[in-house]
């Protein structure tokens, strides 16, 4: 999954740079503010960890090898937060040392295995595990499904960023001029292996080393785990603690993830183009249904209509910029419902603590 | 002094290699070693690479004499004109341009031209060669191959020279990315990057790491020969290697937990309070602004000469 320089074009590089600046200077700020003095010893050493289990590859049928991260182990273990760190460390060490992944593409490598592979596991391990206890076998299984998700998610994202390569730089004469295949091949080829060999690679390993820590270290989980009991037999569960901006912003990250998938569809689905495009046979239909017809184009008042400037001009430039807006709305549009879901139920158990008296 | 194509001075030790058996198995048989073995064994590389870095970094060459912060930016500076440029022959031009350099700095170029092209370049064209294939992607047929319902199916000429900009592409960027790497000791080129604004925090990070890499290597080696050495017969790949693997890195991340806590009360204990101090960069020379510069042209002239080409 380490894309070496070459393969991506230098502005993709910068959109990675860019994107993960300040998602480092978030990290560093975060760990900071929780381990305060010990975070260097403690990131270093963990960075050294994420290097070695990156050494330990598995051969793949296709003749390269895949190997787990282990970023949603240190997720797990040390927070979310800490693993882009460590992880971001261990692959600069592997793009200075072995040249395996590159320098200009970093970033890019950063986004998908130290960002998206730790925070994408460690929500599904939160979500699978729910609050069941420390040592309980749920958690085991939650953290198998964690790295599972968690690397194929990466995989997916470099995926998409390898088949964008010859959709949007060619040469004058067509010939893509980084990356040759589109999206359509490059997702098959990264999920296949990613699906099968290092999906599971990244399962076993976050399952056996969660299930080690509750056998015989089990005071290491209980720093991130704040609130969750050790045994099942321990304290009440805790309240949820999602929030609206946190679910606004999972949603924003899973669009941003998906909406290149955008490109890879052929043709336009049920004629929403134009309802001429309707394969009337295969819908068995003899003409283009009345109200179809009739209502087509009945709103044109949009601002980037058919995802491009009414001009016509900076056809990707209009496409990313709608992607974009489109994210933006419907982020505000859940962070908007997440409230009021939130003023409902504190309402509702408002009235609760107030009825309770003349219970 | 040391002639500069003599081989590294790294110790023999690290480069012996487990015992070599007759093949016809007249005197025992070897056994394969296993994946985790052979990363285990691995590591030795690791450090041969590392130490033979540093014995290049040492030579008295002209790039090791550049200031780090002029290397790193004229190395981005010329990563980015590599890859922007669309033309097999300027990336040809590039490479001999890497080449003179590596040459320049005393660098042996056999052992360079190897380290570059034994891994990525060639795993980069297993990769993109199927897309010079027409039933993977349209193009004109040059090298007919078989016909297809009645259609001529082979290598096309769009397919090859997007196959051969890439690779050649990926070896000038793995090339000067090698360069810098073996040019520069280590503690120099963090040098640089905190001259070039990185965080002091993140620099000591990475050094602190980097150190760390090969006693928890030595600590997973110590755990793997340890358990080999109780068991009677051959390791079995079934769940129980599974539980030690997941046991011996479980054992790991409880290690590293104790570890970081004993440096931090070392650190604290020699005055650490949060904070890091550092020695200021040194100032740039007359030598290092001219090496700036030439980046800077030779970055220039590998984008214009590109553009000249057309297309």
């Amino acid at each position: 999954m380490h894309i070496p320089d070459g393969y991506l074009s230098p502005a993709t590089c910068a959109v990675g740079y860019v994107a993960a600046t300040p998602l480092w200077v978030v990290a560093s700020r975060r760990v900071t503010r929780v381990v305060k003095s010990r975070n260097i010893p403690l990131l270093a050493i963990f960075s050294a960890l994420s290097f070695i289990i990156m050494m330990f590859n598995v051969p793949i049928p296709d003749g390269t090898t895949a190997h787990a991260v282990g970023g949603v182990v240190i997720a797990i273990v040390l927070g979310p937060w800490a693993a882009v760190i460590a992880v971001s460390i261990a692959l600069l060490f592997q793009a200075l040392l072995f040249g395996d992944g590159g320098v200009l593409s970093f970033g890019v490598n950063a986004i998908n295995m130290a960002v998206i592979l730790p925070f994408v596991g460690y929500a599904v391990y939160r979500i699978a595990a729910g609050g069941a206890a420390l040592t309980s076998r749920r958690r085991v299984v939650a953290g198998a499904v964690g790295g599972y998700v968690g690397i194929n998610a990466a995989a997916l994202a470099a995926a998409i960023e390898l088949g964008l390569q010859p959709v949007l730089f060619k040469s004058a004469s067509g010939v893509p001029l980084y990356v040759p295949y589109d999206l359509g091949k490059t997702i098959p080829a990264m999920l296949l292996p990613h699906l099968t060999v290092a999906g599971l690679c990244e399962a076993i390993l976050t399952a056996a080393v969660l299930s080690y820590l509750q056998r015989a270290d089990v005071q290491r989980l209980v720093p991130n785990h704040p609130g969750i009991p050790i045994t099942a037999g321990d304290a009440a569960p805790r309240p949820s603690r999602l929030s609206p901006g946190k679910v606004a912003l999972a949603v924003g990250i899973v669009l941003v993830i998906l909406t290149p998938l955008g490109l890879l569809a052929p043709g336009g689905a049920f004629g929403e183009d134009a309802p001429g495009d309707l394969d009337l046979g295969a819908l068995g239909l003899r003409a283009v249904p009345a109200g179809l017809e009739k209502y087509n184009g009945f709103w044109s008042h949009t601002l980037l209509g058919g995802y491009g400037f009414q001009s016509g001009d900076h056809a990707n430039l209009a496409y990313i910029l709608s992607a974009i807006v489109g994210i933006a709305v419907v982020m505000a549009v859940v962070f908007a419902l997440g409230k009021v879901a939130q003023l409902l139920s504190a309402a509702s158990g408002q009235e609760q603590i107030e009825a309770e008296p003349h219970a | 002094m040391r002639d500069a194509t003599a081989p590294p001075e790294t110790p023999a030790w690290l480069l012996r290699q487990p015992v070599a058996l007759c093949p016809c198995g007249c005197i025992g048989k070897r056994q394969k070693a296993s994946y985790l073995e052979r990363t285990l064994t691995g590591g030795s590389d690791l450090m041969h690479q590392v130490m033979f870095s540093e014995d290049v970094a040492r030579l008295p060459g002209v790039l090791q004499r550049l200031d780090p912060r002029v290397k790193l930016v004229g190395t981005m500076l010329l990563l980015v004109a590599v890859g922007l440029a669309h033309h097999i022959t300027t990336l040809l031009a590039a490479y001999a341009l890497v080449l003179g350099l590596a040459w320049w700095s005393r660098v042996a170029l056999a052992f360079f031209i190897r380290r570059v092209w034994l891994f990525i370049p060639i795993f980069t064209a297993i990769v993109v060669l199927p897309a010079a294939f027409s039933v993977v992607n349209d193009g004109d047929v040059i090298v007919h191959l078989w016909t297809w319902n009645g259609e001529p199916e082979g290598l096309t000429s769009q397919g090859l020279f997007s196959a051969a900009l890439i690779i050649m592409r990926v070896a000038v960027s793995v090339s000067l990315a090698v360069l810098l790497t073996i040019t520069t000791p280590w503690g120099r080129l963090l040098n640089g990057l905190r001259g070039l604004g990185v965080p002091r925090l993140i620099v000591l990070t990475i050094n602190m790491s980097y150190r760390y890499i090969f006693l928890l290597l030595e600590a997973v080696g110590d755990m793997y020969e340890s358990r080999k050495s109780r068991q009677v017969r051959a390791v079995k790949h079934d769940a129980a290697a599974r539980a030690t693997v997941g046991a011996s890195i479980g054992t790991l991340v409880g290690k590293c937990g104790h570890l970081a806590e004993e440096v931090h009360q070392a650190m604290v204990a020699r005055g650490y309070r949060g904070e890091v101090h550092a020695l200021d960069a040194t100032k740039m020379a007359a030598i290092d602004r001219a090496a700036a510069l030439t980046s800077v042209v030779l970055a220039a002239a590998i984008l214009s000469g590109d553009r000249l080409l057309g297309g």
